[in-house]
């Protein structure tokens, strides 16, 4: 029961490791972390030489829907895993709004059995913050923290009624329990498509006007103020947002924020052709944001990297834009969009996996997220150089509507562990591109 | 008869949209356009160009004149026509836009006129199918023959289009004809000035094409040679977009003192259907300078040349 992975290029962002070593792995936790160390560790039943290999923490996913319960032709927490076993991800946590909606202590077990039934990838339920996400009701947050709700959200529908969300906030802050919310005032999102601008207008779609998101910002910061409470700002894609949060961490407001993978490799221009694909919440914007958005990461400034995977089948994304489902998939991507972030030289290996390592895993409390001894061995082996290209078949998600597809990308996962277990490992350079499970 | 089409092709296989046309193809499609406009006015009947061709008109949004303007251009020209109100038929059963289009497709015909209610709608379609598609106006994006017309319209009343002062007036924002014909009319040389409330005028507006883009609809008349109002949709004039149907025709309706700003000779043009007493007078609506008929006459000669180049030119 112990595996020594040798001639790897470690790379732990808690600890600014990035050196050639070895690791041991004894009773699926980490036993042993040796920079240096050339040669496997006497004693080990198991031995694998990762020459050419970065061994890495296993990525964790803040935010992931599946359609289990519910819309289980969308995706399920087994297809789910899989597709994030097949990226590097080892962890993830699935957000609430599914039919039924996770908002009660049966529900919550629920996803916790059916996850440890099915699934190889770690899976941590978030509840709703208000009962039926309705915003009408405060959920039972107490008893679903108690049945293992890691987060409390009301997902893709932020509670309009800013009173509501102030004793929603106030009652989590009393639990103790993390409350992740989308900044978006839906009165004026209303019923758009894409970025709100020059190109929304001239394609004919409405926008997503910046603004929605700097006020639904500005009340949540607010109401984390009075409150007390730990707040999420969930996808945040402009930095003047980033500047609001920074204002409130000056005022010692408990505030972290997420961004979508694909938030910072994509602009509005690439929705092209009424692109479906490339309809997401929030949308791409314009490419002077981006580049400004991948500075802040790699200032650090952006706390936490997620896939905001969103599986839609066709018949969500078959149809005019302006009818089509928000989302994307994008689980199996967010590694490799990192890696291709790393390989167009605006990141280094360590700013682009903190947010999704170690930055990941103490907003939620998990002892994995870095290479530690007596840590949990949920580990990635990736080359994050080898160029692929991203072919929607190929995905393992049951929905495969990614904005990546056709793209080349830089970064493979070649094996993916969980507690010391091989559950990925890349078929070999013969079967090139069409890699399977 | 016509000879523009004997040595010209169109060089895509669809017309989905002005932008990324270029100057001389549109100039060609008007050439072509103004023969047949020519020919019915002169009671000549056109080569049946179409014989044997069967064009399908897909209306997902209703629409009487544009419908009956592609469906009178095809006849003329010799086509069987369809003509299917999808508004009430498998549509609503809950059949996708694109298991339509693979159902009519099946049926093979040699050009599609389609109009829907989303942007995009029609080149998504497109897509699906292995005719000629033509766009007979898709949401708020385009509606590429009434650039078309409306630039037919101004070349055969003032001679020419290049360096004309056009002034284009109203719902900006909500209007697929203003995206045409703006884009149009900037190809061939006009100076377009586009004009409305702040609340209908879209962001990016300057980059259509237009010189300007002001909400001083008075301070813009001066020196124009064509002001074309559009149509003001009464639900936004409730104080969604503009206080009220007075209000708005305080600032923006075309009024007889306000025609006398502009240019002597200035015509008044509307892409219909009109509100009289809200964005037009009818005193204008009906009055010398305006062209509104005609433009709706170099509809189907528009129309005509289009279908001919698209489906009378392909094996």
């Amino acid at each position: 029961m112990s595996l020594s992975i040798y001639n790897a290029r470690l790379i732990d962002p808690a600890t600014n490791l990035d050196a050639p070593g070895a690791l041991l792995i004894e009773k699926g936790k980490i036993k042993a972390v040796d920079p240096g160390r050339a040669t496997p560790h006497e004693g080990a039943r198991e031995t694998l030489d990762a020459r050419g290999f970065c061994l890495a923490p296993g990525l964790i996913d803040l935010r992931v829907k599946t359609g289990e319960p519910g819309d289980e032709q969308k995706e399920t927490l087994e297809t789910a895993s899989r597709a994030a076993l097949a990226g590097g991800v080892t962890s993830f946590v699935v957000m609430p709004d599914t039919q039924p909606v996770i908002d009660d202590v049966a529900l919550v077990r629920f996803i916790d059995d059916r996850a440890k039934a099915s699934a190889k990838a770690r899976i941590y339920p978030a509840a709703a913050l208000t009962a039926g996400l309705k915003g009408e009701a405060i959920a039972e947050i107490g008893l679903m923290a108690e049945a293992g709700a890691v987060l409390f959200t009301n997902g893709d529908w932020p509670v309009a009624n800013a009173n509501v969300m102030k004793r929603a906030m106030a009652y989590a802050a009393s639990r103790n329990v993390t409350v992740m919310s989308r900044p978006d005032e839906r009165a004026i999102t209303g019923s758009g498509v894409m970025n709100a601008g020059a190109l929304a207008a001239r394609l004919g779609l409405s926008g997503l006007a910046r603004e929605a998101e700097w006020i639904g910002v500005s009340r949540d910061l607010l109401l984390a103020e009075i409150t007390g409470c730990r707040l999420i700002v969930d996808q945040i894609s402009t930095t003047r947002t980033l500047d609001l949060v920074q204002q409130a961490r000056v005022r010692g407001i408990d505030v972290h924020t997420t961004i979508a993978a694909h938030t910072l490799f994509f602009n509005e221009n690439d929705i092209g052709n009424y692109l479906t694909y490339c309809k997401v919440n929030p949308p791409f914007r314009d490419e002077d944001n981006r580049r400004q958005l991948v500075s802040a990461l790699k200032r650090g400034e952006i706390d936490v990297v997620v896939s905001a995977h969103d599986p839609q089948p066709p018949e969500e994304k078959r149809v005019p834009i302006a009818e089509a489902a928000f989302g994307a998939a994008g689980i199996e991507t967010l590694l490799p969009a990192l890696t291709t972030l790393h390989s167009q030289g605006t990141l280094s290996l360590i700013e682009a996996l903190a947010p999704v390592t170690c930055r990941a895993a103490e907003l939620l409390g998990l002892p994995q997220g870095r290479l530690k001894i007596g840590a949990p061995a949920d580990l990635v082996l990736f080359n994050p150089a080898k160029p692929w290209l991203c072919e929607r078949e190929y995905l393992h998600s049951r929905s495969t509507n990614s904005p990546f597809d056709g793209r080349t990308l830089d970064g493979r996962v070649h094996r993916t562990l969980v507690a010391g277990e091989t559950v990925f490992e890349a078929v070999t350079a013969s079967a090139g591109n069409k890699a399977g499970g | 008869m016509p000879d523009t089409a004997a040595t010209y092709t169109f060089p895509k296989r669809d017309l989905l949209q002005i932008e990324g046309l270029h100057p001389f193809d549109i100039q060609s499609i008007l050439d072509l356009a103004e023969q047949y406009a020519t020919a019915t006015r002169n009671g000549q009947r056109p080569d049946p160009v179409l014989a044997g061709k069967t064009v399908v008109n897909l209306f997902f949004e209703n629409s009487t004149r544009t419908l009956s303007s592609f469906e009178i251009a095809a006849r003329r020209l010799g086509a069987d026509v369809v003509s299917m109100p999808v508004a009430q038929s498998s549509v609503k059963k809950g059949e996708t836009l694109i298991d339509t289009a693979m159902t009519l497709n099946a049926m093979k015909p040699d050009a599609l006129v389609i109009r829907h209610s989303a942007s995009g709608g029609v080149a998504l379609l497109s897509r699906k199918v292995d005719c000629c598609v033509i766009n007979a106006g898709d949401g708020t994006h385009e509606h590429p023959t009434q650039g078309l017309l409306d630039a037919l319209t101004i070349r055969r009343t003032k001679g020419r289009v290049e360096g004309l002062n056009v002034l284009i007036c109203g719902d900006i924002l909500h209007s697929r004809v203003a995206r045409s014909t703006t884009q149009t009319l900037h190809l061939l040389g006009a100076r377009v000035t586009l004009c409305g409330p702040r609340t209908l005028i879209p962001p990016g507006a300057e980059n259509w094409g237009a010189e300007i883009v002001t909400t001083d609809f008075d301070a813009a008349l001066p020196g124009k040679d064509v002001v074309m109002m559009l149509r003001l949709q009464l639900e936004r004039m409730d104080g969604a977009f503009v206080p009220s149907r007075r209000e708005y025709f305080r600032y923006f309706g075309l009024t007889t003192e306000r025609l006398a700003r502009a240019h002597p000779d200035a015509i008044v043009m509307h892409p219909g259907p009109m509100n009289r007493g809200i964005e037009i007078q009818s005193v204008i609506a009906d009055g010398e300078r305006s062209v509104i008929t005609e433009q709706v006459e170099m509809g189907v000669a528009v129309r005509e040349a289009v279908l001919h180049l698209l489906a009378g030119n392909r094996a």
